[in-house]
């Protein structure tokens, strides 16, 4: 410490003055943006004891800000500024006072614990390590850390016959609790939890969140946290700071910020993540003139009749879809909703004809879907797919027009470019020309999911399953995705089966919810019925733990 | 919550018990190279009727001898049967451990001209393979967690100059200059022809003359694994695991060390116990070159004869070897990899 203003009593538990991080340029080849500006010129205080939310869309600058704290960048990075931990200057320590402060004053629940985890380690090594390193002398023996490792896993509700597991053997939300009793291990002051919870669903995001925000409150921990969810922040945080483009835009009390945001950014961050039972997220209403839902299941367009699908392995069966039936009528948008492992995405699979059910079929515009190759070529033509991550979905070495244009090669339709052009342009990538020699890499993340839409419209199908379309897309991106499907939806009467674990998706843009849970559909009704009036108990659980409608913290 | 049952769900599935799955995987696996030796052995026997030259010629080759008597000879080694009829006596032979008589060494069977040669061979190329796979790990690992610096540099620029050197030049260049010029290594066989050494002094003895096949073979494989582990590593550099071993404070050589070493090792073990089998087929040249008294100089000797019982022998023993290490491979990769352990 150099010359602190601050008498050390006063310091603050955390405090960020006038960072500013920038991005080497070796990877890039143009001189011109020959640095990237990751956190411009950014000061924040985080008192003892207090919880801050740092909210904003990925590439704002949030990860890199917490990362300076620990001095985690890259070698790439540039930190310029002061980072105050406990009133020390974090950038000006000795290698050795950084280790020693690392781990053991402030620790971080690190973003997708599937990775942060290392694969070849157990859980209860992996915890141990760091009282190793830095409380050896309070526990000296494998039995007095193994003994502090099973009371972090308790302190985190997972059994101590956990500590045993290697993470490939835990679920995702017990690899978070992993985490977390990891981060809590050495009893630092300062947490720092970077996406808790994104990537699980919302009843394991309930779970980990309770857990993080009790921990938190007992121990009058600092907590920053970290999501691109308004919703998550204001349950666990006082405080909840909004970024962009490195700067804070706005700043304030949790409840104040999200009722009542002031930054256009922040209400767009707020407006991808709907409260459910707010009108002005919900989809317009029908027109006169649209195509009209008709009523009656004599009419539907495909339907699903007594369906099962069992999977067997090592003599064990598993019934992954129970006896569903469920109809949808042309120009219907259904929403499919329901825990990871409740079977919807095999339930998709089976009315795509690439999963055959053990009994059941499905039917469409009457007819039961056909097992042989040639007659299935003609129903997927009418029947398209959308997939969750467009990254993953697209081949990176083949162009748009190419992406485009498979299906109709495939199908051996005439006119290719012209189709081609048509479907880009309805996708809304125009002109479409200036996109037909991109590769994906070169597009962001909603050109590549309108690119995958645009492949699906080039063969004019009548309906289309959308397996999770937005879930790997930011807030305001995700906005424009399901405007576009709307729009589809009004002007080619396109009919949709969305399958999701987000019911402020549904309430976006569904006419109808079904609700899926462990292979058996338990609720099915519109979307007002559903999400207002639930009468399943598991839909009401399901909607109890929406972070929307979690307590916030006043 | 009624609804918190999907956790315990993923992990019941997963208890199968430990044992069981193991001896399955072992059986699977051992039933796997059983076959594989199968079809060596079929593929061992045509393989070396295809090949051009006629050994009975070359077995009389430079004396007088009557039509009568080569088709006598043929009819002795069983040449003239039907080559269904040979192939039916190799399988019986082969079934009592018997690979049949060598041509050339007449008075040798095949059994035992290969017992006798296995040890040397081994000898020479299990520490070639022990001191390459040992340097190659570390420098690979090195080099990675310093890439660009100039030991990354040196280390890999050095690594594949001696790999795209040819064996045979490299062995006779160390042979002429340590061995003819310098003097101070033996330059052929196993033991110094004559002396009689016996204990300690045989061993060093053999080591002596050693230490110039083991350096070629050295110098020439151990680039593979340098640049498969230093690649591996690589892979493993920007993992998030690595990030957070370094936020828990260790010191970059354990974050090396404790996390990305193992991690990398994965994919490295497949290809050492793949390239080691094929070590020992590869001694054939550095053996030839220095008279090492092994398989691979006998494998060369049969070779231009053609001596088809002994190529067969030496065929089929150089596969099981390649086999074998394949299915150890195997067996380590599931020690190291705790998630193939419940596969």
């Amino acid at each position: 410490m150099s010359e602190s203003a601050t008498p050390p009593d006063e310091a603050a538990a955390l405090e960020w003055r006038d960072v500013t991080v920038t991005y080497g340029a070796r990877v890039r080849a143009d001189a011109d943006t020959a640095r990237t500006v990751a956190v411009a010129d950014l000061s924040l205080r985080v008192e003892r004891g207090g919880t801050v939310g740092i909210a904003g869309e990925s590439g704002c600058g949030k990860s890199t800000l917490v990362s300076t704290v620990l001095r985690l960048l890259p070698r790439s990075a540039d930190v310029a500024g002061q980072v105050l931990l406990d009133g020390e200057d974090v950038g000006a320590m000795t290698w050795g006072r950084l280790r020693a402060v690392r781990w053991a004053e402030a620790s971080i629940v690190f973003q997708g614990a599937m990775h942060a985890l290392n694969p070849v380690r157990t859980v209860r090594h992996q915890v141990a390590e760091a009282l190793e390193l830095h409380l050896a002398k309070a526990y000296p023996t494998d039995a007095a850390r193994s003994a502090r490792v099973d009371e972090l896993l308790a302190l985190v509700d997972l059994p101590a016959a956990k500590a045993a597991s290697y993470p490939h053997e835990l679920s995702g939300g017990q690899k978070q609790r992993v985490m977390i009793a990891m981060a809590l291990v050495c009893d630092p002051d300062v947490i720092i939890a970077d996406e808790p919870t994104t990537a699980l669903d919302v009843v394991v995001q309930a779970q980990v969140l309770e857990v993080l925000a009790g921990l938190v409150r007992e121990r009058g921990l600092t907590l920053v946290m970290i999501s691109h969810d308004l919703a998550v922040l204001a349950a666990v945080c006082e405080r909840i700071v909004v970024m962009r483009e490195g700067r804070i835009v706005e700043e304030g009390p949790s409840r104040r910020v999200l009722d009542a945001p002031e930054h256009p950014h922040t209400r767009e961050l707020a407006a991808a993540f709907p409260v459910i039972g707010d009108p002005a997220s919900r989809r317009p209403a029908r027109a006169a003139g649209e195509p009209v839902l008709p009523t009656g299941d004599d009419a539907a367009l495909l339907e699903v009749r007594d369906l099962v699908v069992d999977f067997r392995a090592r003599g064990t069966t598993i019934r992954a879809v129970d006896h569903v039936s469920l109809a949808c009528a042309p120009g219907e948008i259904v929403a499919l909703v329901g825990q990871s492992g409740s079977g919807k995405t095999t339930l998709a699979r089976a009315v795509l004809g690439l999963q055959q059910p053990t009994s059941g079929e499905v039917a469409y515009a009457g007819k039961p879907l056909p097992r042989r190759r040639a007659a299935l070529t003609a129903y997927r033509r009418a029947v398209q797919f959308v997939l969750q991550d467009p990254s993953a979905s697209l081949n990176p070495k083949h162009t748009v027009y190419d992406a485009v244009a498979e299906g109709l090669r495939i199908h051996k339709v005439a006119d290719e470019e012209a189709r081609v052009r048509q479907a880009l342009t309805q996708a809304e990538l125009t002109p479409p020309e200036a996109f037909f020699g991109a590769i994906p890499s070169e597009l962001s993340g909603g050109q590549r999911q309108r690119v995958v839409i645009a492949g699906a419209l080039a063969l004019e199908p009548t309906f289309l399953v959308a397996d999770e379309p937005v879930a790997s897309l930011d807030a305001s991106v995700r906005g424009e995705i399901l405007d576009l499907l709307l729009r589809l939806n009004r002007e080619l009467g396109l009919g949709a089966l969305v399958i999701t674990h987000d019911l402020g998706l549904a309430w976006n843009i569904a006419d109808r919810v079904v609700v899926m849970h462990q292979g058996r559909i338990v609720e099915n009704g519109t979307c007002e019925q559903v999400l207002l009036d639930p009468q399943h108990d598991y839909t009401k659980s399901l909607l109890a733990v929406v972070p929307s409608a979690l307590e916030v913290r006043a | 919550m009624t609804i918190a049952s999907n956790d315990a769900v993923t992990v019941a599935a997963d208890d199968t018990p430990r044992g069981a799955s193991l001896r399955r995987y072992v059986a699977v696996k051992a039933g796997g190279a059983l076959i594989s030796l199968a079809m060596v052995v079929v593929l061992g026997f045509f393989a070396f009727r295809v090949l051009p030259g006629d050994p009975v010629r070359t077995m009389t080759q430079g004396r007088q001898v009557t039509p009568e008597q080569l088709e006598g000879l043929r009819r002795q080694l069983g040449l003239d049967d039907p080559l269904l009829v040979q192939f039916w006596n190799y399988l019986r032979d082969l079934a009592t451990g018997d690979l049949g008589q060598s041509y050339v060494y007449k008075n040798s069977s095949v059994a035992e001209l290969i017992a006798d040669r296995l040890l040397p061979t081994l000898l020479l190329t299990g520490t070639a393979a022990a001191i390459s796979v040992v340097l190659g790990l570390w420098l690979g690992q090195r080099t990675a967690w310093r890439r660009g610096s100039w030991f990354d540099k040196v280390h890999t620029g050095l690594a594949l100059t001696f790999w795209s050197v040819p064996t045979f030049w490299l062995g006779l260049l160390l042979l002429l200059v340590f061995g003819g010029g310098l003097g101070w290594f033996p330059t052929t066989g196993m033991t110094t022809a004559g002396a009689g050494y016996t204990g300690v002094e045989h061993v060093l003895d053999v080591a002596h003359h050693l230490v110039l096949p083991v350096i070629t073979m050295v110098a020439v494989v151990y680039a593979q694994y340098l640049m498969v582990m230093r690649a591996s590593v690589l892979e493993e550099m920007h993992s998030d695991y690595l990030t957070t071993a370094r936020a828990k404070g260790l010191r970059d050589d354990l974050v090396r060390t404790r996390h990305a070493v193992p991690n990398a090792l994965l994919p490295t073990v497949t290809l050492i116990f793949l390239t080691v089998g094929g070590l020992v087929g590869g001694a054939v040249t550095v053996e030839s070159v220095f008279s090492w008294p092994g398989l691979g100089y006998l494998t060369y000797q049969a070779l231009s004869e053609p001596d088809l019982p002994l190529l067969q022998g030496t065929f089929v023993v150089f596969s099981a070897i390649v086999i074998l290490m394949n299915f150890v491979a195997d067996l380590v990769y599931r020690v190291l990899d705790p998630r193939l352990r419940s596969a």
